[in-house]
């Protein structure tokens, strides 16, 4: 029901902002984010397996997709759907393995496999290898791919299938198994639950949808390389709008991205410094003046990071924590 | 073989050099409560993780419902009717008592409004409905150990082993729980059941398999063990392990 409710109200929301190109590309990054990380979340939150390499997925809904589009002129909508596929092989092959030991091997198994995926893109020729691959044009159903739009809505659209998937599990066997292997798993194996089956299950779920955005993703900027869609960077940012936003909760990594994404963003176009230089309140050519104009951009990883620790601390059901409490 | 569901047959299981149980046989019947006793490190708890798939035995066979069950994962034997409880109790803590029960119900069904209704059956069938909405984690010492026994009961299962789960209880709590274990082998469950405390074993148990230093002792009626003077040396007598 709320998630109609928000569904309903962020569709309209690019007519009210007016069609703001800037402000729609902030939003589609909340979107996006939002999506990602309640992807994750379905993984992470509910099974309890941190995968610290889910851009290893991301990436491979990006690449396919964009190698399909550019070199050999598939259908969008098809390359998505071979995205999906590729991504689902990956978490096969790596879930198949890594899931049959216990403990926490998955958490460094996924680190690992998404190196390995990063380092072939950038090795390979058909990958554009550092130089990424860069998309000219691309046509669908006459829809206006130059604009924002269509990929306002489709992130969107993702969101709420993976909030909607959430959902579903979180009332239907499966989502009780995921929890169940969370909180104990020798409690789950014990009460007939096949751990690595479930486990591949929701890593599957995860992977596929991830998979998806990347391909989005890909399409939207049009240009790919492996420091934009495979970088460890976007595992741990995704990771870390869950964790802050609240971990296992439906809403929790939604909350996450709408507030970190805007902040990162703010922090990265450096809008603080230049207005504390604008006002005179920092000389621009002093050493702290520099010091903003030139590091502050970077400084949205030093901010999430600063903010998981305090999350961590203080509020270890993250934000959305924080409002249960009080109820 | 008629009338035995489990066959425990020259089974051993080596840690390294650690020998922590050693051909080990005994049968089980149908509907029977078995005691399995001995002191601390016995193998008690190792027999227990080897029939239900935790570890696998190093030789010999399991044979439980007439078929060889020592290869297979705790998940497979648990669906073939094999329950277990833990020693160290296993909440789903940051989950309710009724969905850690609901979760043993999703064993014999994919439904959640039925599982829902078995759960809630079978929190009543051991006085926790009052608890339904709390979070197991939260639960005292008593409750966790009765949210063991509803959560393994909504499995249904055909045979029940118990390691402990007296353990840490006092009388009062005790007994209501082999109030409720005689309950389930009068529905037809058969139960083997672990326990220092002799006089619940006596109590309760048709057959008693004693285990010392990872070998059987002895096994016999209640009346026979109690008067077994190799068992009264090795264990009754020692007094120590109660
Ligand atoms: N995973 C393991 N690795 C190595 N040794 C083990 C392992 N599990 C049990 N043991 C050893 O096996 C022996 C039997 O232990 P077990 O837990 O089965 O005893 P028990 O009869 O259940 O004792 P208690 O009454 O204290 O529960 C002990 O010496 C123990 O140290
Ligand atoms: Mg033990």
């Amino acid at each position: 029901m709320l998630i109609a409710i928000t569904a309903g109200i962020a569709s309209v929301l690019p007519i009210v902002t007016g069609e703001n190109p800037y402000v729609i590309g902030v939003m589609i990054s909340v979107l996006m984010m939002a999506a990602l990380s309640s992807a994750w979340n379905i993984l992470g939150g509910y099974a309890g397996q941190y995968s610290f390499g889910h851009a290893a997925y991301f990436g491979a809904g990006a690449y396919t997709t964009m190698i399909l589009i550019s070199k050999f002129n598939f259908n969008p909508l098809v390359s998505i759907v071979a995205g999906i596929i590729a991504a689902c092989i990956i978490a096969l092959i790596t879930g198949s393995i890594v899931f049959r030991l216990r403990g926490h091997y998955f958490g460094l198994a996924s680190i690992a496999v998404a190196e390995i995926v990063r380092l072939s893109a950038l090795n390979f020729d058909f990958t554009g290898g550092a130089q990424g691959i860069l998309l000219s044009d691309v046509s669908l159903w006459g829809l206006d791919l130059n604009s924002k739009n269509p990929f306002y809505y489709g992130m969107l659209l993702v969101l709420v299938v993976t909030l909607g998937i959430t959902l579903y599990l979180r009332t239907s066997k499966t989502g009780f198994y995921l929890q169940a292997i969370r909180e104990d798993q020798d409690a789950a194996a014990s009460l007939g639950i096949n751990l690595s089956f479930y486990k591949n299950k929701a890593l599957l779920i995860s992977a596929a949808l991830t998979s998806v955005l990347g391909s989005l993703y890909a399409v939207y900027i049009r240009f790919i390389d492996t420091s934009a869609v495979l970088d460890l960077r976007l595992s741990i940012e995704i990771i870390l709008t869950a964790i802050i936003g609240g971990v296992g909760t439906l809403w929790g990594p939604v909350l996450g991205a709408v507030l970190l994404v805007p902040l990162a963003e703010l922090l990265r176009s450096n809008v603080i410094g230049d207005a504390l230089v604008k006002h005179g309140i920092v000389s621009e050519t002093s050493g702290l003046g520099v010091f903003l104009k030139e590091n502050l951009a970077h400084a949205h990883v030093l901010v999430y990071g600063i903010i998981t620790v305090l999350c961590i601390l203080y509020l270890p059901k993250g934000i959305l924590g924080l409002f249960r409490r009080a109820k | 073989m008629i009338g035995h569901i489990l066959h425990i047959n020259h089974v051993s299981k080596h840690f390294g050099g650690n020998v922590a149980v050693s051909d080990i046989s005994f049968s089980v019947d149908e509907k029977q409560i078995v005691g399995l006793i001995g002191p601390n490190g016995a193998g008690k708890t190792t027999l227990f993780n080897c029939i239900t798939g935790f570890i696998h035995v190093t030789s010999g066979d399991i044979i439980f419902d007439n078929k060889k069950i020592n290869k297979l994962r705790p998940d497979e034997v648990c669906r073939m009717g094999m329950a277990r409880t833990w020693q160290r109790v296993k909440p789903l803590g940051s989950l309710t008592v009724l969905e850690n029960v609901m979760i043993g119900a999703f064993s014999i069904t994919n439904a959640a409004r039925e599982a829902e209704e078995i759960a809630i059956e079978q929190l009543d069938s051991v006085g926790l409905t009052d608890y339904a909405k709390k979070t197991a984690g939260s639960l005292s010492i008593g409750l966790k150990k009765k949210l063991e026994l509803a959560r393994v009961l909504a499995t249904r299962p055909k045979m029940l082993l118990l390691d402990e789960i007296c353990g840490g209880l006092n009388h009062t709590e005790t007994d209501g729980i082999l109030v409720i274990i005689r309950e389930v082998r009068n529905k037809g469950a058969t139960i083997v059941f672990i326990e220092h405390d002799m006089k619940a074993v006596t109590a309760i148990c048709d057959w008693i398999v004693v285990l010392n230093s990872g070998e059987k002792l002895a096994e016999g009626t209640p009346e026979d063990i109690t008067k077994n003077p190799e068992v009264i040396a090795a264990y009754l007598g020692g007094g120590q392990n109660a």
